[in-house]
């Protein structure tokens, strides 16, 4: 579980720390990208490893015109606006695509779904295990991109302080735009990864979407190592507060766990002292 | 009095007037009755399927000259969580001036919605919710046709007993069972009283009950490796909507064999979903149900078959298939309801009340081979709602037992490896 909630907050992590903007519509750009994979799957007969290829560029895309017709008018505005704006997106989206595909629980099933990987007496799935491969190369370039080329230092920049990076020079706007694309291209490829493994209907992005604020709150705000980390964490966790006290159970302690990091390290544990209320 | 005010008086008596004089005119040739569904959110799949058998079953009854002389007609609100059931409920009574609501097709639901219509004194009619809490909060005018999920239970495990048991050649004291559950009032309310109904029967039952929230379970497979631990030869589970397949899905994974897997109600194995999600390795499930396909219609009485046969000939035409859980659990209770307004010939409580009270029809008169005898508690009497053992055989769900009321035979039992389930 720790590599499908990784993939997912990869997207999250980089959204909230250089953004700022709490985006409570990522779990439905989720649910869309497992509806592209149902639907490419269904009619096309497409392999969802294969969609994935086209899902980057078209959610980069949806990330882009999302970001122009809503998010850019909120951008600068107070937590409150942002959070209802995308509570708003959110119910909007769930609600398209319960007129446009129904409540049904659709299922897209290729071979890898069913092909069990069987490890020193332990079972995994397939598709589950190349999501895990694929998120943990997402998080190595992303990591690479933000530290080794120009416009990641420049999105670090104005995550850092943006009135000193408008003074540098930096085109704020830009670097928001091109953030929040890349956010919704990942959790979209996350969406085409996940789509084998459980069911596609509107709100499917639910699940998990609470669980993806922990996970980078945890790693620690824009920290792609730490979102890896912070999601083998809590799928730690959940399985051994499931196994050993009662899957009831398991919400509660890493709850617990998200209280407690808020309270006493609000940085994340892999975050740098401050990066809460400055940047990364 | 100033001319403004004068003004403002008139207007306010006109709209009044008009109001009433559109309500009277509307109703004048039918009679609407309030209908709650879940149309969006997690049970949304399920609830327009409720609606659907709602509304076939309707048009049956406006076929046959409507309700009371007038044609029956819904006002439909959308439902998706209780806090929308209570406020949508309290809307079309106050607003569209119904005396009946009906709905919700879940336990998650039709607890709020019967408290809000039982405030304003108006008849709520539920047909598939089974939280066994509904009919024991003393409220006069709620009534449920459906089961309650302690009849689930006992019905569940009377099938082990005396129906798997023998297959498996084992006597009931060394039959292991195993409960896990959803954790609403439906999963809990069925899971007390399979467990209760166990422990009575003498099954062994192993380890504690497993309960998760179906709307954030994403992995199953702590359970199943504790289940697996334990062994059972029986794992009775009651699942919601996407948990059920996720479930099956691991187990398959983790090799987990057992001998079978037992769940009651149409939502989760009981639903159309499962089979699309998971196809030819669903085979072998058991799901607690009404008739499905192979039910024996001539085993009915000579008014049950009728009825029946037209409803399930509505349904084909309407949708192509077979009746499904939720448009039977819909059809049966609103022919139902239809019934007692016949009697009544009154939306009044009492009048009502005393023709709920007076019917007595026994089991196989009713769709889905349904009786009726409702209890003080305004419950239908669980011995009368008959229902059937249901299995999932190459992607349908076929009635299995009791054999006497069908033509298929339970097949997979045990079941075997994963891979040997053709």
């Amino acid at each position: 579980m720790g590599g499908i909630y990784a993939l997912i907050a990869v997207g999250l992590t980089l959204i909230f720390g250089i953004m700022r903007v709490v985006n409570f519509a990522h779990g439905e750009f989720l649910m869309l990208g497992m509806y592209l994979a149902f639907w490419a799957f269904t009619l096309l007969s497409l392999d969802p490893w294969f969609v994935l290829f086209v899902s980057i560029p078209l959610f980069f895309g949806i990330g882009l015109v999302t970001y122009a017709l809503v998010m850019k008018g909120v951008i600068l505005a107070s937590h409150n606006v942002q959070i209802f704006t995308t509570v708003g997106l959110s119910t909007a989206l769930q609600n398209l695509a319960l007129v446009l595909w129904s409540g049904d629980f659709h299922t897209v099933r290729p071979w890898h779904a069913l092909t069990p990987v069987r490890l020193a007496g332990t079972a995994f799935n397939l598709s589950q295990v190349v999501a895990f491969v694929i998120a943990v190369t997402l998080t190595i370039l992303l990591f690479l991109f933000m530290r080794r080329t120009h416009t990641g230092r420049v999105m670090r920049a104005t995550a850092q302080d943006r009135d000193a990076a408008i003074l540098m020079g930096i085109d704020t706007d830009r670097v928001y735009r091109l953030t929040f694309a890349l956010g919704i291209a990942a959790v979209g490829a996350a969406g085409v990864l996940v789509s084998p493994l459980y069911a596609v209907y509107p709100t499917a992005g639910l699940q998990f979407v609470l669980l993806s604020y922990v996970v980078v709150v945890l790693g620690g705000l824009g920290d792609m190592v730490g979102a890896l980390i912070g999601s083998l964490i809590v799928a730690a966790v959940e399985v051994a507060g499931s196994y050993f006290f009662g899957t009831a159970w398991k919400e509660i302690f890493y709850f617990l766990l998200f209280i407690g990091v808020l309270v006493f390290r609000p940085a994340g544990l892999f975050g740098q002292r401050g990066a809460e209320t400055l940047g990364m | 009095m100033s001319r403004r005010l004068l003004v403002a008086a008139v207007l306010t008596l006109v709209a009044v007037t008009t109001g009433w004089l559109v309500a009277v005119f509307a109703q004048s040739g039918e009679y609407k009755i309030g209908v709650l569904e879940p149309l969006t959110g997690p049970l949304a799949g399920e609830g327009k399927r409720h609606l659907e058998g709602f509304e076939i079953v309707r048009d049956l009854i406006n076929e046959r000259g409507g309700v009371m002389g007038k044609k029956l007609s819904f006002v439909v609100a959308d439902v998706p969580d209780p806090t929308a059931a209570a406020s949508e409920a309290n809307r079309v009574i106050t607003r569209e001036n119904v005396k009946i609501v009906t709905g919700t097709f879940s336990s998650r639901l039709c607890g709020a919605a019967s408290e809000a219509a039982a405030r304003h004194n108006v008849i709520y009619w539920e047909t598939s919710c089974v939280d066994p809490r509904f009919n024991k909060r003393g409220l006069k005018n709620v009534y449920r046709t459906e089961i309650d999920a302690t009849g689930f239970g006992w019905y569940n495990i009377d099938f082990i007993v005396k129906h798997l048991a023998p297959r498996f050649n084992l006597q009931p004291s060394q039959l292991k069972i195993a409960f896990i559950s959803e954790d609403s009032s439906y999963g809990q309310g069925v899971t007390e009283s399979a467990v209760a109904r166990a422990k009575e029967v003498g099954l062994q039952v192993v380890g504690g009950v497993e309960y998760y929230n179906f709307q954030t379970i994403n992995d199953m497979t702590p359970i199943i490796v504790k289940l697996k631990q334990l062994n059972p030869d029986v794992v009775h589970h009651i699942a919601y909507t996407n948990d059920a397949p996720l479930f099956w899905r691991q187990a398959r994974e983790q090799n987990f064999l057992f001998k079978a897997l037992v769940h009651a109600g149409a939502t989760g194995y009981g639903s159309s979903d499962f089979g699309k999600a998971v196809g030819n390795d669903g085979n072998g499930v058991f799901a607690l149900l009404e008739p499905g396909p192979g039910f024996k219609v001539e085993s009915l009485k000579p008014d049950g078959q009728k009825i029946e046969k037209d409803f399930r000939d509505a349904v084909q035409k309407r949708t192509g298939s077979y009746p499904l859980g939720s448009h039977q659990l819909a059809g049966g209770g609103l022919w139902l309801l239809k019934l007692v307004l016949d009697k009544s010939q009154s939306d009044d409580p009492d009048k009502f009340r005393a023709a709920v009270m007076s019917l007595d029809l026994p089991v196989g008169t009713m769709i889905n081979g349904w009786g009726v005898k409702f209890n003080e508690t305004g419950q239908n009497s669980n011995e009368r709602v008959q229902h059937y053992m249901l299995q999932w055989q190459n992607g349908q769900l076929v009635s299995v037992w009791p054999e006497e009321f069908t033509t298929n035979r339970a097949k997979w039992i045990p079941l075997g490896a994963w891979d040997a389930r053709k």
